[in-house]
């Protein structure tokens, strides 16, 4: 399979940095007798000062910066022949390649694909201008859509080699970008260069008019759109922060457990990375662990500083606090991933557990880590009226309960955990106190 | 000789609330000096005057890409460059369009005997007659210029800007950033 992508590689390197430079020495040599000519010299002239203003005159969208020098380079060969859409897109790698990066490979390669676009684009008017039966109108709008098509295939091909990612996925992800706004600066080139062959360059001012009107809307639009979300962000963050100050101040409000929340998200954290998941949904993990008693905010402060034994009614309060903090993240709408894990993080393997009695892999995976963690630091820790169990007779707990409160094979790894650690540093893990605030933020973020 | 286009720019700067504040400083002047002396041997030996220009223009390229850090720097490069190309291959000298030259009020006698040191005529067998002083421009001073002058002319624009403390950053307009660069 690797040998294959290798291949596949090479092959894609050998198109890009030898097809794509040869084809772009024959296109470039072919134009330049027609260079030559002295009729010509005035059409080349205007197309470099429009080359030039079009290389500084972007259109923004959402997330790339489209400039309209395919629209001129269009325009040229519409109006005149391939010699003029070569001419324009060279002037444009050279202005480039002096002013923006100076790499002599990539600016030659990408002057190949352009050049074969233009040609590609050219040679098909000139076989649909053979039938002698297609409006130049209609024509022009399948050329536009065939110089965006060969345009970005090409481009894809070359930056898919050297960003070494599938030439599809680099297609895919170009055509999301631009698609919509550069057929239009195309059909506008289409439009303006018919308009201009009929009327001289008087229509060009109307045409310049409405495309910095469009343009302007375009750049107001983005604007909004940027601030917008520039909003949004800031919501979630303020969410985040908010839920993440709450889980501080359970701990606070319950003098039993200060620093809980904080110890198995850790422990969390951990038995996540031990068994193997993404980064991500490691980080899930670690949050959740934060926020999986945050429904404790609901629980009445004589239930929860109870000293000595409870009630069975109490009892039943304190199970609320599963559905409560599954109610709370719910309705913050935030956190959506981790509902599961606040909810179930009481449930048994066995299906004796709380709040709704599912047994085995009915339990999220989520849950089922926390509900490990969240038993072991309720073991180890110490609490105002008595000192917290030795680990190994924690461990020893732990491992009881496998199969029955525990899922058997997250509690093995658990124990091999906790035993490869060193003996100062589990000690200093279980006396955690609590998390300064901006480092819960930054694992929350 | 862009005396127009460097006036012109002065202009736009002032009213773009430009001032001189210091003279920037270039690196390798040297180099332009050694232009200039290349220039006056070509002057004073007609006879092999293109070796001198051909050379002058290393040089100057040289200069440029000593000081490429600044953008008009780089766009004065392109103006060269191309114009240097037309050069190198015209035997050391700009080939001049006739048929556009005979607009301008000037005498043509040296361009066309070649006792002028720096143009010679364009023909049929002139080498990249599109790189050469082929397009008429008729204002501010009428004048035959070159694709590479238009570079040229678009550099010194810049540069006057900058000198008048006002740059232009034509990548942060090719970004759609502001224009201006912060100082």
């Amino acid at each position: 399979m690797r040998q294959k992508t290798d291949y596949a590689n090479w092959i894609k390197g050998i198109v890009v940095q030898v097809g794509f430079v040869i084809a772009a020495i024959y296109i470039f040599y072919t134009s330049s007798s027609e260079w030559a000519v002295r009729e010509h010299w005035g059409v080349l002239s205007t197309y470099t000062l429009l080359t030039i203003f079009s290389c500084f005159a972007p259109v923004r969208i959402s997330n790339t910066i489209l400039t309209v020098n395919n629209a001129v380079i269009f325009s040229g060969i519409l109006l005149y022949g391939v010699w003029v859409g070569v001419w324009a897109a060279v002037i444009e790698s050279l202005i480039i390649a002096f002013l923006v990066r100076f790499n002599p490979l990539k600016a030659i390669i990408n002057i190949g694909q352009l050049l074969m676009t233009i040609w590609t684009v050219a040679f098909l008017k000139d076989w649909i201008e053979g039938f002698g039966t297609v409006s130049p109108i209609i024509s022009d709008l399948i050329l536009a859509v065939v110089y965006w098509f060969v345009n970005l295939i090409l481009c894809g091909l070359g930056i898919s080699y050297f960003h070494q990612m599938t030439w599809a996925r680099t297609v895919k992800m170009m055509a999301k970008g631009f698609t919509s706004t550069y057929l239009l600066l195309l059909i506008l080139a289409g439009v303006g260069s018919r308009l201009v062959e009929s009327y001289g360059p008087l229509p060009l001012i109307p045409m310049m008019i409405a495309f910095i009107t469009i343009s302007y809307v375009f750049h107001h639009y983005y604007d909004n759109l940027q601030r917008l979300q520039q909003k949004v962000e800031e919501v979630k963050s303020f969410n985040h922060n908010f839920l993440t100050t709450m889980a501080a101040s359970i701990d606070a409000r319950d003098r039993y457990t200060s620093g809980h929340s904080q110890r198995v998200a850790y422990w969390g954290r951990e038995i996540a990375r031990d068994i193997g998941l993404s980064e991500r949904k490691v980080e899930d993990v670690y949050i959740g662990g934060i926020l999986h008693d945050i429904g404790k905010i609901g629980i009445e402060d004589e239930i929860l500083n109870k000293k000595g034994k409870l009630t069975p009614e109490e009892y039943d309060k304190i199970k609320q606090h599963t559905v409560i903090g599954y109610e709370i993240i719910l309705q913050a709408g935030m956190f959506n991933e981790l509902l599961p894990a606040i909810r179930s993080h009481h449930e048994r393997i066995d299906g004796r557990g709380y709040p709704d009695g599912l047994a085995g892999d009915e339990i999220p995976l989520m849950a089922r880590i926390l509900a490990i963690s969240d038993a072991f630091d309720a073991m180890v820790a110490d609490r105002p009226y008595r000192k917290g169990l030795p680990v190994e007779e924690a461990l020893q707990e732990i491992r009881r309960g496998s199969g029955t409160q525990f899922d058997p094979i997250l509690a093995e790894h658990f124990i091999r955990i906790v035993q490869r650690l060193p003996y100062e540093e589990l000690q200093s893990i279980i006396g955690i106190e609590s998390i300064p605030q901006k480092q819960l933020q930054e694992a929350i973020r | 000789m862009l005396l127009d286009v460097i006036a012109l720019s002065f202009l736009v700067a002032l009213l773009r609330g430009g001032r001189i504040k210091d003279f920037p400083k270039f690196k390798q002047i040297k180099l332009l000096v050694v232009t200039i002396l290349l220039q006056a041997c070509a002057v004073l030996f007609p006879a092999i005057g293109g070796i001198f220009i051909s050379i002058a223009y290393v040089f100057i390229l040289a200069f440029l890409v000593f000081n490429r850090e600044f953008e008009d720097m780089r766009i004065f490069l392109i103006g060269w460059f191309l114009n240097a190309i037309a050069i190198w291959s015209n035997n050391g000298k700009m080939p001049i369009d006739l048929v556009q030259a005979a607009k301008l009020p000037y005498d043509l006698e040296p361009v066309i005997n070649g006792t002028n040191f720096k143009h010679s005529v364009l023909t049929e067998s002139s080498n990249f007659p599109f790189l050469t002083d082929v397009i008429y421009m008729p204002s501010i001073i009428p004048r035959i210029i070159s694709i590479g002058d238009i570079f040229i002319m678009l550099g010194a624009f810049l540069l006057v800007q900058r000198l008048m403390n006002k740059p232009i950053s034509l990548l942060q307009l090719r970004e759609g950033k502001s224009y201006a660069t912060k100082n």
